[in-house]
């Protein structure tokens, strides 16, 4: 029963609210206006250039590089090798496994062994820098625990615990075709799995949304089309408060000898 | 070489006693405010908040996605000036990031001051009230934070906010007042602005032997100039220039009385305020009939 309840109800309904969840962020995102252009300049004038300003805000980060230099690395070589690693879990994923995901492998597998370093100066920069603990909040910390407790139980079950990775890939196709089937695994990837489902659980309802929150982000996908009138969707006409200036007219009258300021 | 500016140890509430005027009632009444902070102070905010993240992605976004990786921290001239942490722009969002969290996040709501959410009281509303006019809106953090995190966007959410509430500061609505009333900033009135130019022909005509007119309330005008008010009073040789420039490239122009002010502090204040004095450049164009307006500030 337990185990049931861990490699079959469990995966589904952590992909059920990760997915769920990411698309509740985004549409909400989405259906509030953006009512006025704040793009931060120098900005590129055609969609292209978008998205290829996006693309580089996405994989290199270089407002980042801009803002401090070692952070830039540990957060570079975190973002790389997370993706390496996830690229590499693709085989569990796939079948026939293809070419370019057994090309990954080694690289995947190394990228796995090094995680933990970013990792630890990420956690480390925050307790070090006055800065960076005054504003770090448990989400912070969480977030860096949680990834660096799934890589090294990663590590772990590739180098001490060795996993039969058939039974895996018989786990996870077996939930992709609805046919779920319950191996007989050692504690330590039962630990692992659990902590990745509860990653899948908690990231659309933390600070992880940043990764599709900068797509929307109004400063960074705006064009500089200046000369295009932009329009305000919930913009209203102005109404003037009777207590504020005396008319135009009253004005022009007071104005009507030359030169002179007369009350 | 560039000399960077030496980060500063963050020291505990350093520019705390920084704390604006509070508004006075005349101005608040002038520009549609509530004249003092409303008996119901917090449901008016709340009420407000609720409503600007409903018209703002901006504001709703970057409240979600921040990740505090503090890349903006030390970018912020008034934390680099005062070593207050809550002029980090980060923290500074944080203060309006943690009523948020506390009042529109499931996050917020169950895991409560864990995870810095926060209920709005007196002690957050002053935070609000000193750290919120500590920002000049400059930008500057936006273009160091990996995903354009504009604080600016936030002080403003902040000022709008408070404002519905009857909470704003003497300098700005004195200023936003003063445009209603005079039509600029400095508070020059119609006649003065007028006598002003006149002085300046004058001058012109004395020291340079120029005869050289600054034409105010022309209709019918090609273009119409709308210079930062101090032109006419302090920077008079800045406005002198216009009209050498207008002189020689041979282009009929005016200034107008009812709008010759071409900074805003709508802007620091509320939507609808900087919306009206914006406005106000449109309606003079319209009344002197002008073909363009050359707008600088």
């Amino acid at each position: 029963m337990g185990t049931k309840f861990l490699f079959v109800v469990l995966p589904y309904v952590s992909v059920g609210v990760f997915l769920f969840g990411i698309l509740y962020r985004f549409w909400r995102w989405i259906q509030t206006p953006v009512p006025l252009r704040i793009v931060t300049t120098p900005a590129p004038k055609t969609r292209l250039g978008v998205a290829w300003r996006l693309f580089g805000d996405a994989l290199w980060f270089p407002n980042l590089f801009k803002a401090d230099k070692l952070l830039w690395v540990g957060g570079f070589l975190l973002h790389a090798f997370l993706w390496l690693v996830m690229l590499r879990h693709l085989r569990f994923f796939l079948y026939p496994v293809p070419e370019w995901v057994r090309a990954v492998q080694t690289l995947g597998l190394y990228s796995g062994y090094l995680i933990p370093l970013p990792l630890t100066f990420l956690l480390a920069r925050r307790l070090l820098i006055d800065r960076a603990l005054y504003i770090s909040i448990l989400g912070d910390y969480f977030a860096l625990l949680l990834l660096l407790a799934i890589t090294v139980s990663g590590v772990l079950l590739e180098v001490f615990f060795r996993t039969y990775v058939v039974d895996v890939k018989a786990l996870v196709i077996g939930l992709i075709h609805f046919q779920p089937q319950v191996p007989d695994a050692h504690w330590l990837f039962v630990l692992h799995f659990l902590l990745v489902m509860a990653l899948l659980i908690y990231f659309p309802f933390g600070k992880l949304m940043h990764s599709g929150g900068l797509f929307l982000s109004p400063t960074r996908n705006q064009r500089a089309n200046f000369a295009q009138r932009f329009i305000n969707p919930w913009d209203f006409p102005v109404a003037y408060n009777s207590l504020n200036l005396l008319p135009p007219e009253k004005y022009r009258e007071m104005l009507a000898g030359p030169g002179e300021g007369k009350r | 070489m560039r000399t960077p500016v030496p980060i500063p140890e963050i020291k505990m509430r350093a520019s705390q006693h920084q704390v604006c005027y509070r508004a006075k009632d005349k101005d608040m009444a002038k520009i549609d405010l509530p004249k003092e902070r409303l008996e119901n102070w917090k449901e008016a905010m709340l009420k407000k908040m609720a409503e600007v993240l409903q018209k703002y992605r901006s504001v709703r976004l970057f409240l979600d996605i921040c990740v505090k990786c503090g890349a903006c921290a030390d970018k912020c001239q008034f934390f680099l000036g005062t070593g207050d942490p809550k002029n980090m722009p980060v923290a500074r969002a944080d203060l309006l990031r943690k009523v948020y969290k506390r009042y529109f996040t499931l996050a917020g709501k169950v895991w409560g001051r864990a995870n810095e959410a926060e209920e709005l009281n007196e002690t957050v509303l002053k935070d609000w009230f000193t750290y919120f006019y500590q920002c000049s809106e400059c930008r500057r953090c936006s273009v160091f934070c990996p995903y354009g995190i504009d604080t600016a966007e936030i002080t403003m959410a902040a000022r709008e906010i408070m404002a519905a509430a009857g909470i704003a500061t003497k300098y700005v609505t004195e200023v936003v007042a003063k445009v209603y009333d005079a039509g600029n900033n400095l508070g020059i009135w119609p006649p003065a602005w007028k006598d002003n130019c006149a002085f300046l022909e004058e001058d012109l005509k004395d020291t340079e032997g120029l005869d050289i007119k600054f034409p105010v309330d022309v209709v019918g005008a090609d273009v119409l100039l709308i210079p930062p008010s101090a032109d006419n009073f302090v920077n008079t040789n800045t406005m002198i220039g216009y009209a050498k420039m207008f002189h020689a490239a041979g282009i009929s122009w005016t200034t107008s009385t009812y709008c010759n002010e071409g900074g805003n502090f709508g802007l620091f204040l509320n939507y609808a305020n900087l919306k009206k004095i914006n406005n106000r450049i449109l309606e003079a164009a319209r009344e002197l009939k002008v073909k363009k307006i050359y707008w600088g500030e």
